[in-house]
């Protein structure tokens, strides 16, 4: 499913999936309709751009992935990435690529968004690093979740990626196998999104937002 | 104020009209008090009233006191009580209101005095010296209202065009990469439009990067933090390096960055930035102009680091220390010698080729922002 309020970008993305094989069986131009042609249809991927009219790519990342755990969503941006690439990431998203990437690596997103491989940039790299840090420094003492941490190995293969090394790469020079540094990188993208999953039901619980009647919020 | 002034009622030829005196200035402070409490009541009409009465009661010392008092310097009934619309004047209309008003009531007490002026002297000058004064501070916080009401609208008028800006940034951005990929495709002189086309996306995506306050407002709970993409330094004298740094993002080059403001005094900053410059300038120099590089910077707590990678041919082993040795100016001088001077280190490492990097890591102090130069770094 291909999500684009640009007619233009609509199209030729749903004109480049269909050439390469792929079954395009929806092209929608906000997200509400998204949602509800989601749930119709039931993409194995979606193909999201971040700008969207009515609701943001975030949200509907994040109710994709509520309504249907096993859907893979690549999101798109225009002007690179940002907080909001990263906030769609915490919420589930496979992977990111930037719109103005070349064909051949957009498909090749798409290849490894289907497989359910994260796909990255250098940016992405250099935000999920940046996130990581910026948990760990403000967790407060005590605090109910913990902040996820990253391994010495991780954080390593992150700087590898973010300093514009392929996998490659990064396998030959640490002697490890391409499908351990494509793991390393999927766990810590795993732990982000859990952590993320986690502090939005703390946060509804605070905020009486959970599921009993009456239920006082804890402070 | 008049009251002190009955003490000696012996001044006073009749004493019940002072008496009555004393109750019309009561109640004409009460009147004038709810009349200028609001702006609307502030009118020329109320003012001039007041300035009336306040003269008339003022000259009415002539029947109710002995000529003889008046003579020695005793108060006339008012006393004090005659500032009043001279402040009004004066906050109402200015130094000159004030000024004016002062003489006037002045005039009338001296005319009170007929003569021996001495004695009205010394109000005289103080009710000028209150008039002009008050007059002039009423004008500085006027002006300083219309100037606080001016800057809120160029700022209310500069967050909307920054709204705007952001969705037409995206379309822009949007149809350079659709040219980009269409010359592509077709090949011959559309590939070169699309070439300058991509070159464009990318100046214009780094601008993007740099000016925009949010990224698109998530409305989404916990997790999405309130630090959003690069904006204007937090405080006085801070600068984001990522701003600093955005301005090199190119075809060529690629800086990714945290999603939060990496803070650093405005100095520290700009020598990091221009040791950044240099080491790109080299990856320039000796991979040419079509080599790639990549800029990262990280922010630790007790850190800033930032590595620049390219992917050129690498320098072999032992060569760099070679042209160290050598004293040869370049990669070693120029950056190394910026950033210690910073407090920080540099460190080169090369794998032949697959490029060179660059590591610039600047230890914070005990602050989250260090105070440049003045102390070497306390941290390890």
């Amino acid at each position: 499913m291909v999500v684009d309020d640009h007619p233009m970008w609509r199209d030729a993305v749903a004109r480049d999936l269909a050439e390469a094989g792929y079954d395009v069986v929806a092209t929608v131009a906000n997200g509400a309709q998204a949602l509800r042609v989601a749930a119709a249809a039931r993409p194995d991927v979606a193909v999201l751009d971040l700008q969207l009219p009515d609701i943001s790519g975030v949200e509907v990342t994040r109710a994709l992935l509520a309504a249907n755990p096993a859907i893979h969503v690549l999101v798109l941006s225009a002007s690179g990435e940002q907080q909001d690439v990263l906030d769609a990431i915490k919420a589930g998203a496979t992977g990111y690529i930037l719109k103005s990437a070349a064909r051949a690596d957009f498909l090749a997103a798409v290849r490894r968004t289907a497989d359910g491989d994260a796909v990255f940039t250098p940016g992405l790299a250099a935000l999920v690093l940046g996130e990581f840090r910026r948990l760990a420094a403000t967790q407060a003492p005590g605090g109910q979740a913990d902040a996820p941490q990253l391994s010495e190995r991780e954080t390593e293969i992150l700087r590898m990626v973010a300093t514009g090394l392929s996998y490659k790469q990064i396998a030959t020079r640490l002697v490890l196998s391409h499908r351990t540094v494509q793991n390393h990188v999927q766990n810590t993208l795993g732990k982000l999104q859990l952590h993320n999953r986690v502090e939005l039901v703390r946060y509804a619980i605070e905020h009486g937002l959970a599921d009993e009647p009456g239920e006082r919020p804890a402070r | 104020m008049a009251l002190v002034g009955f003490v000696t009622t012996a001044d006073y030829s009749r004493l019940d009209w002072a008496w009555a005196a004393l109750a019309a200035m009561t109640v004409w402070t009460v009147a004038t008090t709810f009349g200028y409490a609001h702006r609307r009541g502030r009118t020329v009409r109320l003012l001039s009233l007041d300035l009336l009465v306040t003269a008339g009661l003022l000259l009415s010392t002539l029947a109710l006191q002995y000529p003889s008092e008046l003579q020695r310097g005793v108060m006339p009934v008012t006393a004090i009580w005659v500032a009043g619309p001279v402040l009004a004047w004066a906050v109402r209309y200015g130094r000159a209101a004030g000024a004016g008003t002062a003489l006037i009531l002045s005039g009338c007490d001296f005319a009170l005095r007929h003569g021996s002026a001495v004695q009205a002297l010394n109000g005289a000058v103080l009710l000028l010296l209150a008039g002009v004064i008050v007059g002039h501070l009423s004008r500085l916080a006027a002006e300083l209202e219309t100037q606080r009401k001016h800057m809120d609208q160029i700022e209310a008028a500069g967050r909307e065009r920054e709204r705007l800006a952001r969705d037409i940034h995206d379309s822009v951005l949007q149809v350079l990469a659709m040219v980009q990929r269409r010359g592509l495709e077709a090949g011959g002189e559309a590939a070169e439009l699309g070439r300058l086309a991509g070159q464009q996306e990318a100046a214009l995506r780094a601008l993007v990067g740099m000016g925009d306050g949010t990224g698109s407002a998530s409305p989404g709970v916990a997790g999405s933090e309130s630090a959003s993409g690069p904006g204007p330094a937090a405080a006085p004298g801070l600068a984001d390096l990522r701003t600093l740094l955005l301005t090199a993002q190119s075809a060529q080059v690629t800086v990714s960055a945290p999603a939060h403001a990496v803070l650093l005094y405005g100095e520290v900053a700009r020598q990091l930035t221009a040791a950044v410059t240099a080491a790109l300038d080299n990856v320039r120099q000796h991979c040419g102009e079509q080599a790639r590089a990549w800029v990262l910077i990280e922010d630790e707590p007790d850190a800033v680091t930032v590595t620049i990678r390219d992917d050129g041919p690498g320098i072999p082993a032992g060569r760099l220390a070679e042209a160290a040795a050598a004293g040869r100016l370049g990669v070693s001088h120029s950056i190394r010698g910026r950033l210690s001077d910073l407090g920080g280190s540099a460190r080169i490492s090369s794998v032949p080729g697959e490029g060179t990097a660059v590591e610039l890591r600047l230890p914070r102090g005990d602050m989250r922002v260090r105070v440049p130069l003045a102390d070497s770094p306390l941290s390890a």
